[in-house]
């Protein structure tokens, strides 16, 4: 500062300027302290949302194997393809983006054109399931708006073969119907988690202490116990068979007698499960061996006859008197005209003729003479907790049906009821549960599960063999199981011609019993002009190897269905396992 | 004694005047080092000792190695996030790699498919036989 006090020194200048400083730092620091330390939160939640990227992996569907002879081959695996996309906004000529596509990818011109003209909305698709190569095809054509999306698919290396017992998986990634929808869970996997700092492209930077980085865990492969090459041939023999007697639906199941193992199922009409959403018929998906019971027909005399002699209120060589015809509760039960009317008969006689009479005067035998409140309450036992009927038997399929056994002591005309059942009419069961049943009498008394499930190996390696197990043993006794075979060799003995065997098999023990089951009514009582035709046998050498069972639904024949639609097909059945599944013959 | 005694009343004189003198920079450098030298002392190892980090000097090289460990820290950083591209390269070839392995797979599935092993060409020039016995054992 001057003397005079209008300049001011060199030093004062300093100071101010150093004061000037010391003010713009302290704005700076007070700034900052409010930016880092008290907006602290805002600011670190702001910074992460641009730079914290958290995405979720989808974990691999397990994929589905079956045998083909030894070895084993996926079925149901999954495949990657592409959407293709556009929004609309950003395409300018829509004719010239249409021709494009169209040149790259195939498909018509003008259905892409008309998509590509939608108005209020950005987001249509053009074409679903484009290859890799089809993508990339499109991407070269850099057309402004247009684009591909990868998509996961489940994809069927054989086609519609075994479909109903695949089900199939829909949009939203879910199982529907057979093995997908009852293996769900254990096929669709845990997802994966990623967490991270990532740079402005998205590739996650690794120095990062909260990065997050769980690998997704993929479903478990499930080995299937169907045999492909017989499954292929049961499908074209159930398709031959009923196009033979103008029968639109049937299906058929063969099961390993001393496992449970199903080897073949099919049901016809199918459907191709890629194009699940082509079919416009919701039966088509459902597994009729497992999901329709049905009133079985004589089918159910030989369980019948297991029951009364297990029981022992008959014993195999007895004979009877049949009057052809009995008077439950103001009811007639009565057997057909071919027959031969009243007489004395065998209870191998009540198979091989298929006698109604016979199977409600084995009935009457477990009451001691009459159906009464034992007689019902003893086949009931044995029906429900012998031959598990009336529940369901755990096979690895969706919508699996129970069936309906009538209480014994609840309802009306319980009497001609519980005779109704005796001949397999009153009740209800499905194929698989009559398959199931008849192999636990003929492999010496036990009950398998029947299953569809091989083995299941999660991701790690772990195998799961666990699905073969013995639900029930003691069925029947040793006694009555060889008994039941023999009566039941002896039908298809007297009966093959009838049936429509070409030619004998005399090292092979082959037995079965027809059934030509009404069709109820939905408003109760039976329908007079159609009929269901089944079928349920076993073939094998020393012991029963395979369960066979056929179903027909109303063939349009003259005969009657069980012998004239259902037993061909089984005919049929039995000279393909016989000649190409190596069915080991008595020795 | 006379000579001895003005040597002594000389060198009081000395000193006295000696206080009266003005203070100047290298004379009180001069007087300092006098008042710690001993005798047979060398005054370069007293100066040695003076030479001792002073606190300015320290805080430079705290400040000068707090921004050389930031700087490692950077460049391992640095390094460390340079392989995630590597990282996320292989990934890339290892889906790729994958995608390819699941395509052939398919592939090679559709190929046992039982329909096309029945419409195959070899399948068509089959020909039909019945058994004509069976082996038993």
């Amino acid at each position: 500062m001057s003397s005079s006090g209008t300049f001011l020194s060199p030093i004062q200048r300093i100071r101010i300027w150093y004061a000037l400083l010391l003010v713009v730092c302290a704005v700076f620091i007070i700034r900052l302290f409010y930016l880092q330390v008290i907006r602290h939160d805002y600011y670190q939640k702001t910074a992460l949302s641009s730079q914290l990227k958290e995405y979720q992996i989808p974990p691999e569907r397990g994929v589905i194997e079956a045998h083909n002879g030894d070895s084993t081959v996926p079925i149901v695996l999954n495949e990657k393809l592409y959407t293709l996309y556009a929004d609309p906004v950003y395409v300018k000529d829509t004719k010239v983006a249409a021709e494009k596509l169209m040149g790259a990818i195939g498909g018509e011109v003008g259905k892409y054109q008309t998509a590509l003209e939608t108005k209020n909305t950005r987001y249509v698709i053009l074409a679903k399931k484009l290859s890799k190569l089809q993508s990339e095809q499109v991407a070269k054509l850099d057309l402004k708006g247009i684009g591909t999306r990868e998509v996961p698919y489940r994809t069927y290396p054989q086609g519609s073969l075994a479909a109903q017992v695949l089900g199939f998986v829909n949009d939203e990634g879910e199982g529907k119907y057979g093995i997908e929808q009852a293996l769900d869970s254990k096929l669709k996997g845990t997802p994966g988690q990623i967490r991270a700092i990532t740079d402005a492209a998205g590739v996650p930077l690794a120095a990062n202490e909260d990065n997050i980085n769980v690998e997704p865990k993929s479903g478990e492969r499930v080995v299937l116990t169907l045999d492909i090459g017989m499954q292929k041939q049961l499908e074209d023999l159930l398709k031959a068979g009923l196009k033979r007697v103008n029968s639109e639906s049937g299906g058929a199941l063969i099961l390993e007698a001393k496992t449970g193992a199903i080897k073949a199922m099919a049901n016809y009409p199918t459907f191709n499960p890629a194009e699940f959403y082509k079919v416009e018929d919701g039966n088509r998906f459902t597994n009729g061996t497992v999901s329709s019971p049905l009133e079985v027909g004589s089918i159910m005399k030989p369980l019948t006859a297991a029951a009364a002699l297990d029981l022992g209120v008959v014993h195999k060589d007895q004979t009877y008197y049949d009057p052809s015809q009995y008077k439950i509760d103001d009811a007639i039960v009565s057997n057909i005209e071919e027959d031969g009317g009243a007489g004395t008969r065998s209870v191998r006689d009540i198979l091989q003729l298929s006698l109604n009479t016979g199977a409600t005067w084995l009935l009457m035998q477990m009451g001691g003479g009459e159906i009464n409140q034992q007689a019902r309450e003893r086949w009931h036992t044995y029906m429900v907790g012998h031959f598990l009927l009336g529940k369901q038997t755990g096979v690895e399929q969706g919508y699996e049906a129970s069936g309906l056994i009538p209480d014994p002591n609840d309802g009306f005309g319980l009497n001609i009821s519980y005779a109704n059942t005796s001949f397999g009419q009153g009740m209800t069961a499905t194929p698989l549960q009559m398959g199931a049943a008849l192999a636990s009498v003929v492999n010496g008394g036990t009950y398998y599960k029947p299953h569809l499930i091989e083995k299941t190996i999660s991701s790690d390696g772990k195998e799961n063999k666990d699905y073969q197990k013995i639900v029930r043993e003691h069925v029947v006794n040793k006694e009555v199981s060889k008994t039941i075979k023999e009566m039941m060799e002896y039908t298809i003995e007297k009966n093959s011609m009838l049936y429509g065997f070409k030619r004998s098999y005399p090292s092979y023990s082959i037995g079965g019993k027809t059934g030509t089951a009404e069709v109820a009514k939905p408003e109760g009582g039976y329908r007079s002009d159609v009929f269901n035709g089944m079928f349920m046998g076993f073939v094998g050498g020393n012991e029963p190897q395979y369960v066979i069972v056929v179903r027909v639904d109303t063939p349009k024949i003259s005969g009657y269905a069980g012998s004239e639609a259902a037993a061909p097909l089984f005919v049929d059945l039995t000279g393909m396992l016989i000649n190409n599944f190596g069915v080991n013959p008595r020795s | 004694m006379d000579s001895l005694a003005c040597k002594t009343r000389q060198g009081t004189k000395n000193k006295t005047k000696h206080k009266n003198k003005t203070m100047t920079y290298s004379s009180s450098l001069a007087v300092g080092r006098q008042r710690y030298a001993a005798r047979s002392q060398n005054i370069t190892g007293f100066k040695s000792k003076d030479k001792a980090i002073g606190p300015v000097s320290n805080t430079i090289i705290l400040i000068v190695l707090a921004c050389l460990v930031g700087l490692l820290y950077l460049t391992q950083v640095t390094k460390t996030n340079a392989y995630s591209y590597k990282i996320n390269d292989i990934k890339n070839k290892q889906a790729g790699l994958r995608e390819e392995h699941d395509q052939l797979a398919i592939d090679s599935a559709r190929l046992q498919a039982q329909e096309r092993i029945k419409n195959s060409e070899v399948a068509g020039k089959l020909v039909s036989t019945v058994p004509s016995g069976v082996v038993a054992n």
